[in-house]
C-alpha cells in the first residue's frame, strides 16, 4: 500500500518511496545505535513537538520503545526537535559530558532531524504522523571512517576531495557543502540525508539550474521562499 | 525575488504568490493548526494541491537541515559567506545565535 494512501494532496512515489524507507531504517540497528534505542531518540524528538504545538499527536503512534534514555540526553533530544534555535556548542558539549562519542552524537542529530523532518512533511499534507515500525534485532555496525578529521564543525567531517581521499569521492563527487557532509563520519546517516535532499529539494546535479522545476506547481523561486521562510524561523545562519 | 520579505513577511516576496507560501511556510512549523489548514486550503486554490506536497517537501527538508546545521555546527561555505555581508546585515542574519558557528573561526 502506499505510504501516503491516506492522503486527499497527491505525492509523488519517489517521494512516499523516500519517506518509506526513512521510517524502515529507524527500525534497524544504526551505525552506532541499536534498533530500539533509535526508536528511543525519535519518539523522544516526536514526543518534544506534540509538547510544544508544533505536532498533533497521532491516535496510532506506532510501536513503543522500552528503553529509557538518560535525562540529559533527552534534553539534548527535545532541544534540537523543538527548539533549534538555541542548540549550540554548550548543547553539543552536554552530549559528550553526558557520555556520547562524536560519532554517537552525529547519528542522534541525523535522527532526530529526519523525523522532524517527516513528521513536518505529514502535518504539511494534512495526514496524521506515520506509526513506527516495530524495531528489529541487529547490532549497530560501529563502523567509523578513518579519513574524518575536525574541520570546522563540533565533530569530525570527511574534508572534500582531494584532502578525503577515495572514500570522499565516492561519497561526495568532486565537492559537497558542508550542510552535506555535515553527517559523514556516519557515512548510512550522510547517504539518508542526502536522499531526502534530492527527494524534498531538488536534484543535486540541477542544484544550479534555476530553470529546473522538482515540484509540480512551484517555480525554483516559490521553492526558495518557503526555504529561506522556514530557515528564517529557525534562526539558522546557514 | 525580495530576500528581505523571507525575514519581514509582511513586504512583498515579488514571487507569484509569494505570501500564500510565506504564510505556508510559517503555519507547516507553527502552532496553530487552524492556521495550517487554512493555509493549505489557500495554497492548494492559488497553485494547485501537488503545490501543497512540494511546499510540504520543502518545508519538511529544511526543518532537517536547520538542526542538521545548527546541531552539528557547522560554519557558512566560504563559497556563500564571501560577498552576502551586506544581505547578511540587511536580514540581521548575524545576530542569529547559529551565527556563532561561522564567527568563532574568525
Amino acid at each position: 500500500m502506499p505510504f501516503y494512501s491516506d492522503s486527499e494532496i497527491p505525492v509523488r512515489d519517489d517521494l512516499a518511496q523516500a519517506h518509506a524507507a526513512q521510517f524502515e531504517r529507524f527500525a534497524r540497528a544504526g551505525t552506532w545505535g541499536t534498533a530500539v534505542q533509535r526508536l528511543a531518540v525519535i519518539s523522544e524528538a516526536r514526543q518534544a513537538g506534540i509538547d510544544a504545538g508544533m505536532l498533533e499527536a497521532p491516535e496510532d503512534g506506532g510501536a513503543v520503545s522500552d528503553v529509557e534514555l538518560p535525562e540529559d540526553v533527552r534534553a539534548i533530544i527535545r532541544c534540537l526537535a523543538a527548539s533549534p534555535r538555541d542548540f549550540d556548542m554548550g548543547t553539543y558539549q552536554q552530549a559528550r559530558d553526558a557520555g556520547l562519542s562524536d560519532a554517537e552524537f552525529a547519528e542522534l542529530v541525523a535522527i532526530v532531524s529526519f523525523i522532524v523532518n517527516l513528521d513536518v512533511y505529514a502535518r504539511g499534507i494534512g495526514v496524521p504522523l506515520r506509526p513506527f515500525a516495530e524495531p528489529q534485532p541487529g547490532n549497530p555496525s560501529r563502523e567509523q571512517p578513518v579519513e574524518a578529521v575536525l574541520e570546522q564543525a563540533f565533530v569530525p567531517t570527511i574534508p572534500n576531495p582531494p584532502e578525503g581521499g577515495a572514500i570522499a569521492k565516492e561519497m561526495y563527487g568532486p565537492f559537497k557543502p558542508y550542510i552535506m557532509r555535515a553527517l559523514s563520519i556516519v557515512p548510512d546517516e550522510f547517504r539518508a540525508h542526502l536522499e531526502l535532499e534530492q527527494a524534498q529539494y531538488v536534484l543535486l546535479p540541477k542544484i544550479m539550474d534555476f530553470d529546473y522545476n522538482h515540484h509540480e506547481g512551484l517555480t525554483r523561486p516559490q521553492v526558495e521562499v518557503v526555504a529561506g521562510r522556514v530557515s528564517a524561523i529557525n534562526d539558522c545562519f546557514y | 525575488m525580495n530576500p528581505e520579505a523571507l525575514v519581514r513577511p509582511e513586504l512583498d516576496t515579488g514571487v507569484p504568490s509569494g505570501d500564500v507560501l510565506l504564510a505556508f511556510a510559517e503555519a507547516i512549523i507553527g502552532t496553530d493548526r487552524a492556521a495550517l489548514d487554512a493555509a493549505r486550503t489557500a495554497l492548494a486554490e492559488a497553485l494547485g494541491p501537488a503545490a501543497v506536497s512540494g511546499a510540504s517537501a520543502v518545508a519538511a527538508n529544511f526543518s532537517k537541515n536547520d538542526r542538521v546545521a545548527n546541531g552539528i555546527g557547522i560554519p557558512v561555505d566560504d563559497i556563500v559567506f564571501n560577498g552576502t555581508e551586506d544581505l547578511r546585515e540587511q536580514l540581521g542574519l548575524n545576530a542569529y545565535k547559529s551565527a556563532e558557528n561561522t564567527f568563532r573561526h574568525m
